[in-house]
């Protein structure tokens, strides 16, 4: 297995091909320091080698689950800098700063950088050799299952781990995203017949979102701010109006024309009440959803949700006036125990409006099944847990995820995987989720490693997405996830893939053999290759799929609006940042020292707090508070924040790390441990905003680090940033 | 360029704002920022860290206002009492504004930063003493000062993170002042190609490192010079004029329908950054 990882290098340089290759003559690391390999001088550099001249390769963004194309500025063997690949019909050249710090996760000083295997509390390093036998012996023993906790998974790392479970018998599959918009899939999956349709924000004239930061943090943040940039300034010169509905303002409320403050848990009924004003106003509304909003007048939604009567006819009228509009449901109304329900009024509303097939688009099935993208869960975590608990689980493998810190406290995770023999981590750092493991694998960075994924939300078409080495590995004792998974298949299956020396012959074997359903038969094999490597982007033939457009009510039942509860009188809003996620990337220092657009703050965690509320319980600014649940507290700094409803707090998720490294550790709380376990009642996801709280002065003052002055958010009479009203301006003449 | 030199010819170096005399040859670098465009999504700042080699100095230092972010965003309210932001927030890329008649340069005691044919307002870290005279005249906040020698301080750039590191920008030491130079590097090397190929650099051949990763296509940067160029095109149809203090359509009689305007031009520094105003709907 070692010597394959290092015969991979011959084999590219055989093909000529890759920023490895380029990466393999210029710079030097360890392996040639240690005296393995040759340094060859610049006269005899490698190809599309000129020393100072940067050149780029294409791959693929692993910083989310969106799979933005990048290309890497690769000079003298060492990626630079990540600039958006204009050939992926997703992001179309463009990045967001999660991206940009890409460059930060590969040459991160934490990086775990040999395998280790547990010795009481130590890690001792071992071989791969070693580590890959313990693997097999472990698995040999003893019954229970074999977990295999993953994140959001595609292309050939799920066909290779699919095949591997399968070989196994006795292996799970668990898909765990910690944040993840697994409600309105389902709700979608209902509504439409897809889990996802593609939204078309640039041809709706207005957009109304229920709590969806498609410009911060939801789906596809890239694609949807360059969608959003041609809704506010279309073809015609036309300006889209969006009407942003939610508790905690997101960067998508900070952009909205009006943003609404909705009690939490309201998202629905407000969408109702919006169906029953279109009807009064003479939208053409089915018998059965007119019976279902009949008692959800103006005047009673607004008590229910403190949306005004005002804003609502206004909202009615904008809907009535300019269509079509785009209707879309997010995290923020899919957060509670009927998160489903929720969901369901607003695809209700975005049906009744007519938006289905105009707005709202059916997206392409790929042909071949084995490489769809398999999405996570959180309830896939809560059946795992079970299962440890119960203690039937005798390996777990984890990758892309990081467990024991996104896992709510109530659930025990921790307690309950030290009832599992043997735990692997394939790890990038030594994380909450590595420390606990028997077994850490090392990882190779995205700038290193090859592989394939299709994500979740495609843009255009079908598309294969390629991640390909932009330089040569930093660490000679890491390794790909696919060579990994090859050889653990090679312990079961020798037979079938003993003929692919290395994860690359494997996928470049299973990229040729395509091409004649490509329509590239005519192409010689290294000429298809090298294509696909090229442009990043492999298309891949799609099958339209029609989207469900039959306006009903169904089984809609909303519940009322919350009741007071007086001992947690307080709403928590776990946010999830553009930046920081669900905490993955908090060890790469550009995004802790990157001001949080709304706060400005930095390098710490916030408990948001309206004016009006702080003032009630004499809070300052900088005040120290402890966020109490029934499950767990907090300690954090309080942001006075006008962007958020007076009965709620918000706590940025990511933060809160008790390992990982350096730049991580220690920085902020980490609100996922205080989340009570509230569930979906459809779908049995953890309902991530139903969590009730109570704040307390917990004595100390601190000055908040931020960027912002000390007149905060006032302008002081200066014309700095400067806003007009739409009608004034004739943006059609712009140039 | 000796000090002599640049003594003696003080007035080339203290070039005024272009007037018919002084009039821009080949290039003048400007750029316009559309604020309805603008997110506020901090991407334009991450990247510039990427490109410019600016030192993340952690948070201790950010809150001696230590901070090294060429690129910031800042972010307005204009809630006016009213209970919620409701019309949200209001953001504004604040970077260098690469004045043609730039405060910061006339109260440098050794010349370190002064104005380039080009229309750029530089600076030389080789020049620069450190009196910091040139961040207290500067009315945008956009210049930083190295308080510390960042290549040696912990966990600023620890192994292997130096190798991120670009090649065609400096690293600063202890004691200069730095700030947003238009990515001059790449400038630069767009005038050399286009000077081989003996021609001027096209409109969109070369992108500043904010402008390339704005999802939403905010930030449009170009040659004013140029007549095909976006940047001056929109400079143009906004009426908005480099060496003026006053736009003539601020002061006529009807309401102006325009949107584009720089900041803080009234201290007649002829910013070379043009914004355009944030919309918002009223009907809703």
């Amino acid at each position: 297995m070692i010597e394959n990882s290092f015969n991979r290098r011959d084999f590219m340089r055989v093909l000529g091909w890759g920023g490895a290759t380029v990466a393999l003559s210029g710079c030097g690391n360890t392996s040639i320091e240690d005296g393995k390999e040759l340094v060859t001088s610049y006269v005899e550099a490698a190809d599309y080698v000129i020393p100072s001249i940067g050149t780029y390769f294409n791959t693929t963004c692993a910083q989310c689950d969106a799979g933005c194309g990048i290309m890497g500025r690769v000079r003298e063997g060492r990626v630079l800098k990540l600039e958006g690949n204009p050939t992926s019909s997703i992001n179309k050249g463009k990045t967001c700063g999660l991206g940009q710090a890409g460059v930060q996760a590969h040459y991160n000083p934490d990086r775990v950088r040999e395998p280790l295997l547990r010795n009481g509390s130590k890690g001792e390093t071992i071989t791969w050799e070693k580590a890959l036998e313990l693997i097999k012996d472990k698995i040999g023993v003893g019954a229970g299952e074999v977990a295999f906790l993953t994140g959001g998974v595609s292309g050939h790392t799920k066909v290779l781990l699919k095949n591997y479970l399968d070989a196994l018998g006795s292996g799970h599959h668990y898909a765990y995203e910690a944040v993840s918009p697994a409600i309105i899939r389902a709700a979608n999956k209902k509504a439409y017949g897809v889990e996802m349709p593609r939204l078309r924000l640039d041809k709706a004239k207005v957009i109304v979102s229920f709590g969806a930061d498609f410009l911060g943090a939801w789906v596809s943040p890239v694609h949807f701010a360059q969608q959003y940039a041609r809704f506010r300034k279309n073809a015609q010169g036309e300006r889209g109006v969006l009407v942003q509905i939610e508790s905690k303002m997101t960067l998508t409320g900070a952009n909205a024309d009006r943003w609404l403050a909705v009690r939490p848990g309201t998202e629905g009924i407000l969408a109702l009440g919006l169906i029953n004003g279109l009807a009064a106003a003479g939208l053409s509304v089915p018998k059965d959803v007119l019976d279902l909003v009949r008692s959800y007048t103006i005047s009673r939604v607004s008590k229910d949700t403190g949306v005004s009567t005002e804003h609502m006819d206004k909202l009615v009228a904008l809907l009535r006036a300019r269509s079509p509009s785009l209707v879309i449901a997010g995290s923020a109304a899919e957060g509670y125990a009927h998160g489903s329900q929720n969901a369901a009024a607003i695809n209700l509303l975005n049906k009744v409006l007519g938006n289905v097939g105009k707005t709202v688009e059916p997206p392409s099935a790929i042909s071949f099944p084995q490489i769809t993208p398999t999405t996570g869960n959180r309830s896939a975590l809560q059946a795992l847990n079970d299962s440890m608990a119960q203690g039937k689980v005798k390996v777990l493998f984890s990758y892309g995820a990081n467990p024991v810190f996104t896992a709510p406290v109530t659930m025990k995770l921790k307690e309950n995987m030290k009832k599992v023999p043997f735990k692997v981590a394939f790890a990038h750092y030594m994380d909450e989720t590595a420390i606990e493991a028997d077994l850490v694998l090392p990882l190779n960075s995205a700038m290193e490693d090859w592989s394939t994924s299709v994500p979740e939300y495609v843009a255009e078409g079908a598309q294969l997405n390629i991640q390909q080495p932009l330089m040569e590995k930093l660490y000679p004792g890491t390794l790909g996830m696919g060579d990994i998974l090859l050889a653990l298949l090679k312990q079961r299956r020798p037979d079938e893939y003993k003929g692919y020396e290395d994860f690359y012959s494997y996928l470049r074997g299973a990229m040729v053999s395509i091409k004649g359903t490509l329509g590239k038969a005519s192409e010689s094999d290294d000429t298809f290759w090298d294509g696909a490597l090229s442009h990043g982007v492999v298309k891949l033939k799609d099958t339209p799929i029609s989207l469900a457009n039959k306006v009903s009510a169904g089984n809609l039942a909303l519940p009322a609006p919350f009741a007071e509860d007086g001992g947690y009188p307080l709403h928590l809003i776990p946010a999830v940042s553009a930046s920081l996620r669900d905490g993955r990337n908090a060890n790469e220092p550009w995004l802790q020292e990157s001001p949080d657009p709304l706060t400005t703050i930095v390098w710490d965690s916030w408990v948001e707090v309206h004016p009006k509320t702080a003032a009630k319980l004499g809070i300052v600014e900088g005040d120290i508070v402890e966020v109490a649940s029934k499950s767990g507290a907090i300690k954090a700094q309080v942001y006075v924040f006008p962007g958020i409803h007076p009965d709620v707090i918000s706590v940025p998720l990511g933060y809160g790390h008790e390992a990982m490294g350096r730049y991580a550790k220690g920085v902020g709380a980490n609100v996922f441990r205080m989340l009570d376990p509230i569930f979906d009642k459809e779908t049995g996801e953890l309902a991530m905003h139903e969590t009730r709280v109570k704040i307390t002065k917990a004595g100390q003052r601190v000055i908040i680090v931020k960027d912002e002055g000390p007149a905060g958010g006032n302008q002081m009479g200066r014309k700095i940033a400067v806003r007009m009203s739409s009608e004034k301006a004739n943006i059609s003449k712009e140039v | 360029m000796s000090i002599v030199n640049l003594l003696e010819n003080w007035s080339d170096f203290r070039q005024q704002h272009p007037s018919d005399e002084h009039k821009h040859l080949e290039y003048k670098w400007a750029m316009s920022i559309d604020l309805d465009a603008c997110t506020g999504c901090n991407a334009c700042s991450v990247a510039c860290y990427a490109e410019n080699n600016l030192p993340v100095v952690g948070k201790e230092k950010f809150s001696h206002g230590h901070s090294h972010h060429w690129m910031r965003i800042e972010r307005y309210w204009d809630n006016d009492g009213r209970e919620f932001a409701d019309q949200g927030a209001q953001f504004l890329p604040m970077l260098c504004q690469q004045c043609e008649s730039a405060p910061c340069e006339t109260v440098c005691p050794v010349g370190a930063t002064n104005h380039t044919a080009d229309g750029l307002n530089s600076q030389n870290y080789h020049r620069c003493v450190g009196s910091r005279y040139c961040n207290a005249n500067c009315p945008y906040k956009v210049r930083y000062f190295n308080w510390y020698d960042y290549p040696t301080t912990e966990n600023v750039w620890p192994e292997p993170m130096r190798q991120q590191l670009n090649p065609d920008a400096t690293v600063r030491s202890k004691g200069v002042m730095e700030k947003c130079t238009f990515c001059l590097q790449r400038l630069r090397a767009a005038q050399s190609t286009a000077r081989t190929a003996g021609r001027s650099v096209r409109d969109g051949e070369v992108q500043t490192a904010c402008q390339q990763v704005c999802p939403t296509g905010a930030i449009t940067f170009g040659n004013l010079v140029d007549p095909e160029a976006k940047v001056g095109k929109q400079w143009m149809q906004q009426q908005v004029e480099l060496n003026k203090d006053k736009q003539a359509k601020d002061t006529a009689e009807h309401a102006s329908k325009l949107r584009g305007y720089r900041v803080l031009e009234e201290l007649r520094t002829y910013p070379s950054v043009m914004y355009l105003e944030q919309l918002r709907e009223s009907a809703i």
